[in-house]
């Protein structure tokens, strides 16, 4: 009994340990690839150079990029975190009506092909006479992360005990002081991975900037029009970069959420 | 209110501030509607106008945008004529999405019970290294996979090092495309299923086994049925977004097969399932 | 120790039964014989290692050392699966997707049992707990918490184990009901003759229901007897004021032949010496609150007090006293039938015969 126990832990250690490896192999791989000497690929690599992240990080264009990929990114944090905030609300804390009817509407588009969702934003945008731009994919990024920070975000609400926010009525509080003094801080954690999501989300997303950025080029979009026509090793050296930024991003939000749990249970 | 006979002088405030609540409760909308309305408008505006946009433009003409001109129905013949490969691309999107489904549930289950019972403080590590290729875009993992397959590549590289004749030339071909879309939809299938795991109370699988039952038999007669909805929720994820495979199609499989998407059966499939489910429990566990 | 009437053997024997998780010690060295057939409860406060000790008899933890063992073989590494016992949990651990019936024939059907017999010991079960035939197909999510108690109650008896083990499955249901349970579970002890080990944090439970009770404190088991036993003759401190509401008061042995002289209250008294150590000279006096009686006057006692009358509550059938004596609060309780018109504020003299007073040692 015990003997096949410990089998089994076995087992999924390393099942596991071999699905990760599998999960960062690509990205090990573009690392390499932005990292040899040369025009075109070719393993094993007879000589390193950084020289392709020195051009990658001098151009001119993929600073816009970059840029522009920022802007799109920051943008869908802030009104995403905001709408989705209330939407959190609704889907988790109060008890209305059409709850129930609400909870699977906001839960569609998620489950939504992104492709799909692009291409119909795409015709609709054409149809009511729109040019797309960065700004309309802001807005494509918004239908489909809005959603994601809400689910976020309400898991944090479902464990906020609604009798806090009445007990603060009853000693008197206003609605405006009841949310900053009691709700607010108390869903911060959640509220905070939900902004890691919708910038993380944004920044990685290709399908939707695909479609609806027009001529502005998000990174992810710069790297697939390259890919598909007129490799540089430029690519995996981007594509590097955004992942490392990516992981930063992560780790440092990680470390900010940590604190603050850490000063919620102290 | 105003002539009642008993007069509180010293409490005056208590008076006004008492009936906040109510009133607001008794606006033309109730509090959980306002804070749904930004989300319902976004939705609205960039999620059904769209699909009913879709849905016009399937009646006009081909390869035009005259909508409210025209009216055409040589779309859906199109559709109906048995020798159109639109129904071959949607038995082929179809039969990747099953297959994808079902592989991954067998890939997940494993990880997902070793993050709810094996890899104890080890377990947020873990998930986060499952978490965070999501923030990378799939099209940059996606290349990662080709420079690995490619000719001269890692893996053929490496073998014509040791040797061998080197690596076959798999990339393009359906087998890969699979492989592909296995490698993209992974998280959307551990993460439901991890959060399925962990709904089962520990104490029903101790009192399974303190009434006899074998593992086995406790696997099949509490743990499963307590995990299946988010084990459904997972292969729901997976197969509808499998169906909608677009980009890894054009990346791994080039032109070879053209799988396309297919909206209004995704949106039915969906709220089939979660109207069976029910959200608040899944995701509140209370 | 005397030997009891009809000396029965004991079913479960622990020995030096010691747990451990990294460096806390949640069981600390218990020997035990549990006797074939008794209810046996184990009361302690919470973190008192209590649920741990009743995890290891049921098979989910395993010691850190010491043996279990069950009809005298060694059972320490024996799975759950395979114990002749059954731990019915402080939540129950109905699983809720499954209803009533197959809730109750789950240990069957598991052992292979065919679906015609398990309806019906899974009926006959149902009779034995007194929920309705009706109730076969009904979703367990669906009962009362009272029917669910039967349920669980029903579901570990199913396959008919020796020893049933209890985790205060009665901890969240309201008092009125819990006093019914309480005396349908002593029934059901009795009719079917097993072994019963109960665990709860309220003595008043085990009081009703037990053969023996056991008290446990930060790991240690540190008596076991008889409610009786528990309730007239404590060991310590910590036991007699696990019982109830107790007047404590600390005292020194005087010189020779003196009376002992009150530590926290002035005055001298007379002490029975401690049953367990009668050459101590340091000791706690303890009075239930019954034993102390207000004295009027020409009334006498071997003991007395002065204090002042603060507040009286009603505790249905008694009332209340608060005295103040100096510092501290003394305890006095009437029948309401004896109750005096005593008010607020009025000096009294309270006293107690050493007869009726417990002494433990400090």
């Amino acid at each position: 009994m015990e003997q096949e126990k410990a089998r089994t832990r076995l087992f999924i250690w390393l099942w596991t340990a071999f699905v990760v490896v599998l999960l960062y192999l690509p990205i090990a791989c573009g690392a390499l690839a932005s990292l040899s000497k040369g025009r075109y690929f070719a393993f094993p690599i007879r000589a390193f150079t950084s020289e392709w992240w020195e051009k990658t990080l001098d151009s001119i264009e993929i600073g816009m990029i970059v840029q522009t990929s920022l802007l799109v990114a920051a943008l869908v944090t802030v009104i995403s975190v905001v709408v989705a905030f209330f939407g959190a609300l609704a889907f988790a804390r109060y008890d209305w009506k059409g709850r129930r009817l609400f909870q699977k509407i906001v839960i569609l588009p998620i489950f939504f092909p992104q492709p799909v969702l692009g291409l119909a934003l795409l015709l609709w945008f054409s149809a009511v006479g729109i040019q797309t731009s960065w700004l309309t994919a802001v807005f494509a990024h918004l239908v489909w992360i809005v959603p994601v920070v809400t689910l976020v975000i309400a898991i944090q609400v479902y464990s906020f005990d609604p009798s806090l926010e009445e007990a603060a009525f009853d000693l008197g509080a206003t609605r405006w002081q009841v949310m900053r003094e009691v709700t607010l801080p108390i869903l911060w954690p959640g509220i905070w991975s939900g902004a890691l999501f919708a910038f993380l989300l944004s920044w990685g997303n290709f399908p939707l900037s695909l479609y609806t950025a027009g001529a502005d080029s998000t990174v992810p979009k710069w790297l697939y029009s390259k890919m598909v026509a007129g490799y540089t090793p430029m690519v995996p050296a981007l594509g590097t970069m955004s992942t490392l930024g990516a992981a930063s991003a992560l780790l440092l939000g990680g470390l900010v959420l940590w604190l603050l749990r850490r000063r919620a249970a102290a | 209110m105003a002539q009642t006979s008993l007069s509180h002088p010293a409490a005056p405030v208590s008076l006004e501030a008492a009936p906040a609540l109510p009133t607001k409760r008794d606006a033309l909308l109730s509090l959980g509607a306002r804070c749904s309305l930004p989300v319902i408008v976004l939705l609205a505006v960039g999620f059904v106008a769209p699909l009913i946009a879709i849905f016009a433009y399937s009646f006009a003409k081909p390869r035009t945008f005259e909508v409210f001109r025209s009216f055409t129905l040589v779309n859906y013949a199109e559709i109906f004529n048995v020798n159109n490969t639109v129904w071959l691309s949607f038995l082929w999107s179809l039969g990747f999405a099953f297959a994808t489904c079902a592989l991954l549930a067998v890939i997940a289950y494993p990880i997902a019970y070793g993050l709810n019972r094996v890899f104890g403080k080890w377990s947020s590590l873990v998930s986060i290294l499952f978490v965070f290729p999501l923030f990378v875009s799939e099209n940059v993992r996606l290349y990662g996979w080709v420079l690995f397959f490619i000719k001269n590549g890692v893996l053929d590289g490496t073998l014509k090092m040791l040797g061998f004749e080197g690596g076959p030339q798999v990339l393009y071909q359906p087998p890969m495309i699979l492989a592909g879309m296995l490698y993209v939809y992974l998280p959307f299938m551990l993460f439901p299923m991890t959060l399925g795991l962990a709904m089962v109370p520990r104490d029903l699988i101790d009192a399974a086994r303190d009434l006899g039952a074998n593992r086995w038999q406790i696997w099949r007669e509490v743990e499963l049925p307590l995990a299946m909805p988010g084990i459904l929720i997972g292969m729901l994820l997976t197969f509808v977004l499998g169906i909608g495979a677009v980009a890894e199609a054009k990346i791994l499989g080039g032109q070879s097969v053209i799988v396309i998407s297919h909206d209004i059966f995704i949106g039915a499939l969906t709220l089939a399932v979660f109207s069976r489910l029910d959200l608040d429990r899944l995701l509140g566990r209370r | 120790m005397t030997q009891e009437a009809a000396p029965k053997l004991p079913i479960l024997q622990l020995v030096g039964v010691r747990k451990t998780f990294n460096d806390f010690v949640a069981v600390e060295k218990i020997d035990l014989d549990v006797i074939e057939g008794e209810f046996l409860t184990i009361v302690g406060p919470s973190g008192s290692g209590k649920t741990t000790l009743l995890r290891m008899l049921a098979g989910m933890d395993q010691p850190s050392e010491g043996n279990i063992t069950l009809h005298g073989e060694r059972i320490n590494e024996v799975p759950p699966n395979k114990r002749p016992t059954c731990l019915v949990f402080q939540s129950l651990a109905l699983f809720p997707h499954k209803s009533v019936g197959d809730n109750i024939e789950f240990p069957l059907k598991v052992r292979g049992v065919d679906a015609k017999t398990r309806k019906a010991r899974a009926l006959e079960l149902m009779r034995v707990v007194r929920l309705p035939e009706s109730y076969h197909s009904k979703n367990v999510m669906k009962c009362s918490g009272g029917e669910r108690q039967r349920v669980a109650l029903a579901r570990a008896l199913a396959y008919d184990p020796e020893v049933l083990f209890f985790d205060e499955p009665l901890s969240a249901i309201d008092y009125k009901l819990k006093k019914v349970l309480e005396k349908e579970l002593k029934d059901l002890h009795k009719e079917t003759g097993k072994t019963f080990i109960y665990i709860t944090h309220s003595l008043e439970e085990a009081m009703v229901m037990s053969d023996r009770i056991g008290v446990m404190r930060a790991g240690r088991l540190v008596q076991v007897g008889t409610p009786e036993q528990i309730y007239n003759h404590p060991v310590d401190r910590f036991v007699s004021e696990f019982v109830g509401e107790v007047n404590v008061i600390e005292v020194k042995k005087g010189e020779e032949g003196a009376p002992w002289r009150g530590i926290d209250v002035p005055g001298a008294f007379h002490v029975r010496p401690p049953e367990e150590d009668a050459e101590a000279d340091h000791a706690f006096v303890v009075i239930r609150p019954e034993y102390l009686r207000f004295l009027g006057a020409g009334d006498t006692a071997q003991n007395s007090l002065k204090g002042m009358v603060y507040n009286e509550y009603s505790l249905g059938s008694r009332i209340q006293y608060q005295v103040r004596v100096g510092e501290k609060v003394m305890l006095v309780e009437l029948s309401r039938s004896k109750a005096l018109p005593i008010a607020a504020d009025r000096s009294v003299t309270v006293g107690w015969d050493a007869a009726d007073a417990i002494t433990v040692r400090a």
